[in-house]
């Protein structure tokens, strides 16, 4: 090859280059997940509801006529690797439209490069500290560009709390009832601590030292032994259902006579299964309206979406997976305003959130529950459906199966709706 | 091991300044002239994924070359080398959010890191072996408790921010500007490193590990060695860990565990143990391989192997087990490193065609 040769081949490679570049006029989103890491076993159902999700959309259209392009990567629940993948999406000229964001630590430490890049997170995280755009609160630092779906950790716990107090009067003890946090030592499991405490003082619990236990399932004896000598009667578990699946067993075995709550993230149909009779009468929050195979509107359209990665259609999807399909469809609806009001820029996504009041996504009618984002107020709802896990006889069938002869049952206890206090705002 | 020099027959030294040369011919130290003022358009050239990389390489390389002082050159043992880089981002960061210039701030945590090394490297001075391991172990799981504790200096369990780098008012932004701090820190922590060990203090170290009986004969201090070496590897590894602390501009406790002090013990062995350049092959082979594997993963999935076994989302632990896998073939084919292996290579160049 003579030189000229080689330069003219070299000005086309740089030319065609060039035009790919321009054509990409695509959205592109980022997509964090946790398929190998402390919380995957909820990281997985969720991440993949949220992948099926973007699949299905560019399946029937994609967003302003053109697919989506979804990063996924799993980052194993490490800050740092989701720092490392944040600055591959927020480069220049790679910069990505959004973030399907995922845990509390990494969330919580990319807050404020988000706000910087103008980029829109909603994650997997429902830290309270996410909630506050202004930071007028004074309780966490200004989080602009975070959303996410569903009651914060916070608000949950206030609400099992407000529950935990009627619960103890209906049943006529005597004495003040005795409250304990449980979990790891870990931004996500700490996140509504300070808030479930003041709240159980106020509602005049006994409010016992926090009791710790890891991620990852282990031998949680000890805990329970603490947990039965401190006397508590009601305990918070923070973590995600495979160490709090351990501590109930472990407590179960210890004689624990203690009402345990979750957080959203506690409980789900596979940890009931895995606990078997040990996960009977946890209180646990449910995200959205109902659950796998209700008979809504909405619910077809999950299954179809569901169908992407179970072409079979016969994969029981736990309410993590529902609650996924949620977060990831309010996104794309976001993705679709933006697209129509000026591009998708971070900027013109964030406003896209304020465009409804009890937004409900297309086509999950009955599923997702309204919620309403403000520019002064990321709480998108307040309202706080608490179900208990109904576990009776052996859970050795398919979990299909046990929900559907009643082996393991969602059981709805309360509704509880919080007033929107804005002293409740950011913590 | 380390100073095998592959010098043509009849090529005597005449002097002890010619000895200690670091480099051996007139070429060697152009063509590494040459290498940093290549590398110096490397943000011109490469795009930001590729720049992370090398800053990353050049960050933990830092903190390799401190291990490879105790490790590769006093003999002693450390696996609680990542408490140790954790220790200098937190007090880094710590620094930077109290006023200090970011400037100060990173030779500064070098300083405060070195001085924890030293009081943790002080059981060095009566073990040795697997005892040692042992001791330097708690070195690891003390500071990883004292990080999820002490909230007053490292926010506990909520990441800590760190600000960013900024030199005579200008603040460093992105990677491509953050690459010549990492460059510089890198330049100058080698040559540091390089010049101790043509020191009596560096030859003491080698002494004190070739044979420790033979060295206290001849008048080394073996206590004052090796606890030496303990705090200089704290001082390279609070280096690196200030540089990556401003790098990321957030500090979590996470990844600062055991595992990241195996890996760092795997980059050193990997390397070679001993070798100065060694470290920086040998990191550069750590940090790209769980990447190459990352592509790798990321053509397999959807492909028809993926399909034959049912892989899905389990192509994600693929990726882990092959490190694994590679780090052992590596070591049972290459136990003398990539540093040996480098000087193979140009051996054969340099007699081709005449090589036996």
């Amino acid at each position: 090859m003579t030189i000229r040769n080689l330069l003219a081949t070299a000005s086309v490679a740089v030319l065609l280059g060039v035009s790919t570049g321009a054509a990409q006029a695509q959205i592109s989103i980022g997509h964090l997940a946790d398929y190998s890491g402390g919380t995957a076993d909820v990281g997985v159902p969720f991440g993949q509801a949220e992948a099926d999700a973007f699949a299905w959309v560019n399946k029937n259209g994609g967003i302003g006529g053109k697919p989506v392009n979804v990063d996924t990567n799993d980052y194993g629940y490490q800050v740092p690797r989701a720092i490392a993948l944040y600055k591959k999406w927020s480069a220049a000229g790679n910069k990505v439209s959004a973030i399907l964001g995922w845990g509390t630590a990494d969330t919580e430490a990319l807050k404020k490069f988000v706000a910087e890049d103008k980029i829109p997170d909603i994650s997997g995280s429902y830290s309270a500290a996410l909630t506050d755009p202004t930071g007028a609160s004074g309780k966490t630092e200004a989080a602009p560009y975070n959303f996410f779906y569903g009651p914060s950790y916070s608000d949950a716990l206030r609400a099992e709390l407000t529950w935990a107090a009627e619960d103890w009067k209906a049943k006529g003890k005597p004495g003040k009832p005795k409250y304990v946090h449980m979990g790891a030592n870990h931004p996500f499991p700490n996140a509504p601590k300070a808030a479930g405490e003041a709240l159980a003082t106020e509602l005049g619990f006994e409010v016992l030292p926090p009791i710790v236990f890891a991620l990852t399932p282990g031998d949680y004896s000890a805990q329970c032994l603490t947990l039965k000598s401190s006397g508590a009667n009601y305990a918070y578990l923070g973590n995600t259902a495979g160490s709090n699946i351990s501590v109930l067993n472990a407590c179960k075995a210890a004689g624990v006579d203690v009402q345990f709550f979750g957080n959203v993230w506690g409980m789900d149909e596979n940890a009931a299964k895995a606990a078997g009779a040990a996960a009977d009468g946890v209180i646990f929050p449910l995200r959205t309206a109902v659950a796998w195979g209700a008979n809504v509107p909405g619910m077809k359209t999950i299954q179809e979406i569901s169908r992407v990665s179970d072409p079979s259609g016969t994969i029981y999807r736990p309410v993590h997976y529902v609650a996924g399909v949620c977060t990831a469809l309010y996104m794309k609806e976001a993705l679709d305003w933006a697209t129509k009001n000026g591009g998708a820029t971070g900027e013109n996504v964030k406003k896209a959130f304020y465009q409804k009041k009890d937004w409900v996504p297309a086509g999950l009618e009955g599923v997702c529950n309204p919620s309403t984002w403000t520019d002064k107020d990321h709480r998108g709802t307040l309202k706080v459906d608490l179900y208990r896990m109904k576990v009776s006889g052996d859970t050795g069938a398919s979990v299909a199966d046990l929900v559907k002869n009643g082996t393991i049952k969602l059981e709805k206890v309360k509704t509880v709706d919080l007033p929107r206090k804005p002293e409740w705002l950011g913590w | 091991m380390a100073g095998q020099n592959l010098l043509p027959a009849g090529d005597y030294r005449t002097t002890y300044a010619a000895d200690t040369t670091i480099f051996p011919t007139t070429t060697s130290r152009n063509m590494m002239i040459l290498g940093i003022v290549l590398i110096c358009f490397a943000p011109y050239v490469l795009n930001e994924y590729s720049l992370s990389l090398l800053i990353q390489i050049g960050i933990f390389s830092i903190a390799a070359l401190g291990l490879n002082i105790v490790v590769g050159f006093t003999g002693q043992i450390s696996i609680g080398h990542a408490a140790f880089f954790g220790f200098g981002a937190f007090t880094s960061a710590y620094l930077s959010n109290h006023h200090v210039p970011v400037f100060f701030c990173i030779p500064l945590a070098g300083v405060v890191t070195a001085l924890v090394g030293l009081i943790f490297g002080l059981p060095a001075a009566r073990l040795k072996g697997l005892y040692l391991a042992i001791a330097t172990l708690a070195a690891q799981f003390i500071l990883l408790d004292f990080f999820s504790r002490a909230e007053w200096f490292t926010g506990g369990s909520v990441p800590a921010m760190a600000e960013p780098f900024s030199i005579f008012g200008k603040t460093v932004r992105g990677d491509n500007q953050y690459f010549y701090v990492v460059l510089a820190y890198v330049i100058v922590c080698y040559l540091l490193v390089t010049n101790l060990m043509r020191t009596r203090d560096g030859r003491a170290l080698i002494a004190v590990r070739d044979h420790y009986l033979s060295a206290e004969i001849m008048g080394i201090n073996l206590t004052k060695y090796r606890t030496l070496s303990f705090g200089l590897a704290a001082f390279f590894a609070g280096v690196g860990g200030a540089l990556y602390a401003h790098y990321n501009q957030v500090v979590s406790n996470e990844g600062f565990g055991i595992d990241r002090s195996i890996i760092f013990l795997a980059m050193i062995i990997i390397g070679g143990l001993g070798s100065i350049m060694g470290t920086l092959m040998g990191t550069a082979f750590v940090v790209l391989l769980p990447e190459s594997m990352e592509w790798l993963s990321a053509a397999l999935s959807g492909s028809a192997i993926d399909h034959a076994l049912g892989l899905k989302t389990n192509i994600s632990f693929l990726r882990e087990m092959s490190i694994g896998i590679i780090i052992i073939i590596f070591l049972i084919f290459e136990p003398d490193g990539l540093a040996h292996r480098w000087r193979q290579i140009k051996a054969y160049w340099k007699l081709y065609p005449f090589s036996h």
